[in-house]
């Protein structure tokens, strides 16, 4: 009865973390990427996942705090042959499901370097911040971002600066 | 303590004859481009199936049955490799090239940059193989072929150092030829 | 890509074996020869042999997806953290230029 009582509750959360990723629909613009890099993990991925994170290695120790008690990251990165593949309704389209009361942006910034634009919105619940969308674009690359969470966003932005974490290489899907 | 056996194909869910179909051209396709032998290349895909058969009872799912085909073929071929000694062990920078006898068209270009891959140390061989017929990445190669990624990262630089190097010394020759130098 | 590379996954392309391949392998399974062990204790330590190579295999690619996922992690936890910092830097460049 506990047994069955404890798998209602965790499928309930399951579900619950699911229904708090933002629903954005990919199928365009991954039709024209000539690249993409797709990092999909739920809650019992992520869990499974960071026990191989080392606790030895200084970096992984600190990717293993900062992603302990997340329930989900999800990463879009799509990447063009040639500029205007995409367009700014498509963007649009990705900040249509961040106009909910319950998000708010809390910066933009543009890039007149290398033209990339990056906002970032975060997710309030009772506790705080409960989740976290990043919208990166320019000419040529567009980026999608979204943790499920509460999530410490200085750690996060730590491990992305240039003493951060290094490159790790995954399967690019054409 | 139960007796165990490992579960038999039949009660593994997965349709064999369907895996067969399904990946027998990436299976045959390592061999081959390792071994460089199309017999002994199917004769090696065979076995690779028939051992695929015995163990389908430990396959957990499609991904794994992928990376157990991958991991398979690509050592056995190495080991077949280094077995028949088709070529002595050298350094990369001394594996002997190709001598164009034709001006190189796409199908020629080809068959020249097969041959070039053919004739790299198997190591060397079998990491582009996987990152080129496979499209793997260094950490997913290094996995299959149980090595360190960082060993794969450099044998990898230095191979691609060398095709391109080999490349234009017998576009060079082919372009002689076909302006009727000697 | 570099044309090289293009070219080399050009080359190296997966290609098919002989039409009958299939064929030749289900026809290999099935001739395969069935050990048969008479003595129980040879069952026994035969059964054992397998239930260790089944959960070292299962345990390989335990590890294998571990240290995919792992990857991964380390991946999302950089792409996230460059933009989220290049969007800090960016704020404390433009306060620091409006308070100066």
């Amino acid at each position: 009865m506990k047994a069955a009582g404890l798998l209602i509750a965790s499928l309930l959360l399951a579900g619950a973390a699911a229904a708090q990723q933002v629903k954005w629909n990919f199928d365009k613009l991954a039709a024209r990427a000539s690249d993409t890099v797709d990092v999909s993990l739920d809650g019992s991925l992520l869990r499974f996942a960071t026990k191989f994170l080392s606790d030895d290695d200084k970096d992984q120790a600190k990717v293993k705090k900062v992603v302990g008690g997340l329930k989900g990251i999800y990463v879009k990165s799509f990447e063009f042959k040639k500029p205007g593949e995409y367009s700014a309704a498509d963007v649009e389209s990705f900040r249509a499901p961040l106009h909910a009361p319950d998000w708010q942006r809390v910066v933009g910034t543009h890039s007149n370097e290398d033209g990339e634009t990056v906002e970032v919105y975060i997710k309030n619940d009772t506790k705080g911040i409960g989740g976290l969308a990043i919208i990166a674009f320019e000419p040529k690359k567009l980026t999608l971002v979204n943790i499920v969470g509460a999530i410490d966003l200085d750690s996060l932005s730590e491990l992305g600066g240039f003493s951060g974490i290094p490159e790790v290489e995954v399967d690019k899907k054409k | 303590m139960p007796r165990r056996t490992p579960a038999p194909a039949a009660a593994s869910g997965f349709d064999f004859a369907s895996l067969v179909r399904q990946h027998q051209a990436m299976v045959f396709s390592i061999a081959w481009h390792l071994l460089r032998d199309r017999a002994v290349a199917e004769e090696l895909a065979q076995d690779v199936f028939l051992s695929l058969h015995q163990h389908l009872g430990e396959m957990e799912s499609p991904e794994h049955v992928l990376y157990w085909l991958r991991r398979v073929t690509s050592n056995r071929a190495l080991d077949e490799a280094r077995r028949r000694q088709r070529r002595p062990m050298v350094s990369l920078e001394s594996a002997p090239e190709p001598v164009a006898v034709t001006p190189a068209g796409d199908p020629l270009l080809d068959t020249s940059l097969r041959k070039l891959v053919a004739a790299l140390p198997e190591k060397a061989r079998a990491i582009v193989v996987l990152r080129y017929q496979e499209d793997l990445d260094p950490a997913e190669i290094a996995r299959v072929l149980g090595i360190p990624v960082g060993t794969v990262k450099s044998q990898l630089q230095r191979a691609l150092a060398l095709l391109r190097e080999k490349l234009s010394r017998v576009a060079g020759q082919a372009s002689d030829l076909s302006l009727g130098k000697e | 890509m570099a044309p090289l590379e293009d070219e080399l996954k050009e080359a190296l392309r997966r290609r098919e074996p002989s039409p009958d391949f299939t064929e030749r392998v289900l026809a290999r399974v099935a001739a395969a020869p069935v050990r048969r062990v008479s003595q129980p204790w040879v069952r026994w330590v035969a059964a054992m042999a397998a239930t260790l190579l089944l959960a070292a295999g299962g345990l390989e690619y335990r590890n294998y997806r571990g240290e995919r996922a792992r990857d991964q992690v380390l991946l999302a936890v950089r792409i996230a953290g460059s933009k989220l910092n290049k969007a800090q830097k960016k704020v404390q460049m433009l306060t620091h230029r409006s308070i100066s």
